[in-house]
């Protein structure tokens, strides 16, 4: 009987020591503990939460890399399209104003030739004139000495003129 | 604070042992206290109840002798007359108990009850052998775990170490499996209570698995007072719809309300009532069944006249004790676990509110 029977001097002791050591813990133990506990949760959440996006950082920051490299590699082919065209244009004016040149060029050459031509031409033609005189001189010399011819001569050119 | 366990360990035992007057030598006992030898009944309430002594064990030293350790501890009582008294007692026996304190002007009964010779209320306030046991927790808890409190503030933010990777997860899971589901988003303010309550009952439940003569938990006086602990905090936190249904159930009729009102009240002190004796049967079961197992050896060998029969039953009776004291190393951990979670379940009904209207209960 006396097993189930509680003693007031235990039962008081058991509350003094019980309620004494939650206080002393509380203060002491429970509330550091829990305290760091707690502290440690936010910390790795945060910590979670930052790594979290600073791999979204990275993504954005591969794909705007993605994006600034697509946009070299254009404007290099933009560039290298550009110089080509370029080159073809520089090429191109270049050999225009190269036949403009040799045109010009042929062109002087024709008309210096034609010149030449011309003089040569005349030169020939004076030279003939003289060869005839002197030919037709020679001739007339000679003819001269035979007074019918003369005449006759004289007549036919007389009626050459008459002709003309 | 940064003591090893070991040395902590070593420090409760100077102390206990520089308590006075350790071991008496060689104490004649009564031969066979009784006519009929061994007492089983006598020897496990011995065990099992408190007692103004911690007797460890008693070694023969021949010739029905014994080398008795014990730790003798004082009297503190509260007289209506004088005041409060502190005195030590000399002797064993009831009869030499009872001489002792005839001269501070008390008589001892043969259960411990101190009276006043001279007709005064006298009331027992002695630092009993349970009493020490508490305090030797207490000191234990203190130390423990102020000690990994310390490793917290030393190592904010890191892993746990040690005691701290041990007692970490059980922390963690009064706090988040017993008071958050219970308590209604209130629980911070009861985790620490539920935790000193938890770690108090196994604690005390594990120093008593241990051969030291020890039972905290298997008082009823112990419990008790854990239990009124639980009580009052229920109905400090009692809504006004856990009152209104203890004394006013709503949705009856008038004669119901107050039939139930009985009904309600009787359910307030049956919760701590129950409370309390689990704890303590559970406790004191283990303790009876290995000490009744035990005791088989010395009943079947008839005090030494029976070698045969001691050695017979030796084996099945180590066997089974060893059996219930595994048992008992759960169970301690298993019923701290019960009282904490009951404990927060209780305090998480009278803090429920209830919107709706109840058809029944």
């Amino acid at each position: 009987m006396e097993i189930i029977l509680p003693k007031f001097g235990l039962f008081f002791w058991t509350l003094v020591v019980f309620l004494t050591v939650f206080f002393l813990l509380k203060k002491f133990a429970w509330g550091p503990i829990l305290k760091a506990l707690n502290d440690r949760e936010t910390d790795i959440e945060n910590k979670l939460r930052s790594a979290a996006e600073a791999e979204a950082r990275m993504k954005t920051l591969t794909a705007e890399n993605e994006k600034i490299l697509q946009e070299a590699q254009s404007e290099r082919a933009k560039i290298l399209k550009e110089a080509g065209e370029l080159k073809a244009q520089i090429i191109a004016e270049a050999k225009k104003e190269a036949q403009a040149e040799a045109a010009k060029e042929l062109a002087n050459a024709r008309r210096v030739i034609e010149s030449e031509k011309a003089a040569a031409v005349a030169h020939i033609k004076q030279t003939a004139v003289r060869l005839s005189i002197e030919v037709a001189e020679k001739v007339l010399r000679y003819e001269l000495a035979d007074k019918t011819k003369h005449e006759q001569f004289a007549t036919q050119l007389v009626n050459d003129i008459r002709l003309n | 604070m940064n003591l090893p366990i070991s040395v902590i360990l070593r420090i409760i035992v100077v102390l206990v042992l520089a308590f006075p007057t350790l071991a008496r030598a060689s104490e004649t006992k009564a031969e066979g206290e009784q006519s009929g030898g061994f007492n089983v009944t006598e020897l496990l309430l011995h065990h099992v109840l408190d007692s103004h002594d911690w007797h460890i064990v008693d070694i023969p030293t021949g010739g029905g002798k014994y080398f008795t350790v014990s730790v003798s501890l004082p009297w503190l009582l509260y007289d209506s007359e004088k005041g409060l008294k502190f005195f030590f007692l000399h002797g064993h026996t009831p009869e030499e108990l009872n001489a002792s304190a005839a001269e501070h002007g008390y008589q001892i009964d043969g259960h411990g009850h101190i009276a006043s010779l001279t007709g005064a209320n006298v009331v027992d306030l002695s630092p009993t052998k349970t009493v020490l046991h508490i305090l030797m927790v207490a000191l234990v808890m203190l130390l423990l775990f102020t000690r990994i409190a310390s490793a917290y503030k030393a190592r904010p933010n890191q892993a746990p170490k040690g005691a701290q990777s041990f007692f970490e997860p059980l922390i963690v899971f009064i706090r988040d499996e017993i008071a958050k589901p219970n308590l209604h988003g209130k629980h911070a303010a009861f985790v620490p209570y539920l935790l000193t309550l938890f770690f108090f009952i196994w604690f005390a439940n594990i120093f008593g698995i241990m051969p030291l003569n020890s039972n905290i938990a298997g008082n009823i006086s112990v419990t008790a007072a854990l239990a009124v602990l639980t009580f009052v905090l229920i109905q400090f936190n009692g809504t006004k719809d856990y009152w209104g249904h203890i004394f006013w159930f709503p949705g009856l009729p008038v004669p119901l309300k107050l039939l139930m009102t009985v009904v309600e009240i009787v359910g307030l002190l049956t919760k701590p009532v129950a409370l309390a004796i689990r704890l303590f049967a559970n406790i004191s079961a283990g303790h009876f069944m290995v000490l009744a197992l035990i005791s088989l050896i010395f009943l079947l060998g008839k005090q030494g006249q029976s070698v045969g029969g001691a050695l017979g039953i030796l084996p099945l009776s180590l066997a089974f004790s060893l059996f219930i004291l595994t048992l008992e190393v759960l169970v301690a951990i298993v019923q701290a676990y019960i009282f904490t979670l009951l404990t927060a379940v209780f305090i998480g009904q009278a803090m429920e509110s209830h919107d709706h209207a109840e058809a029944g209960h």
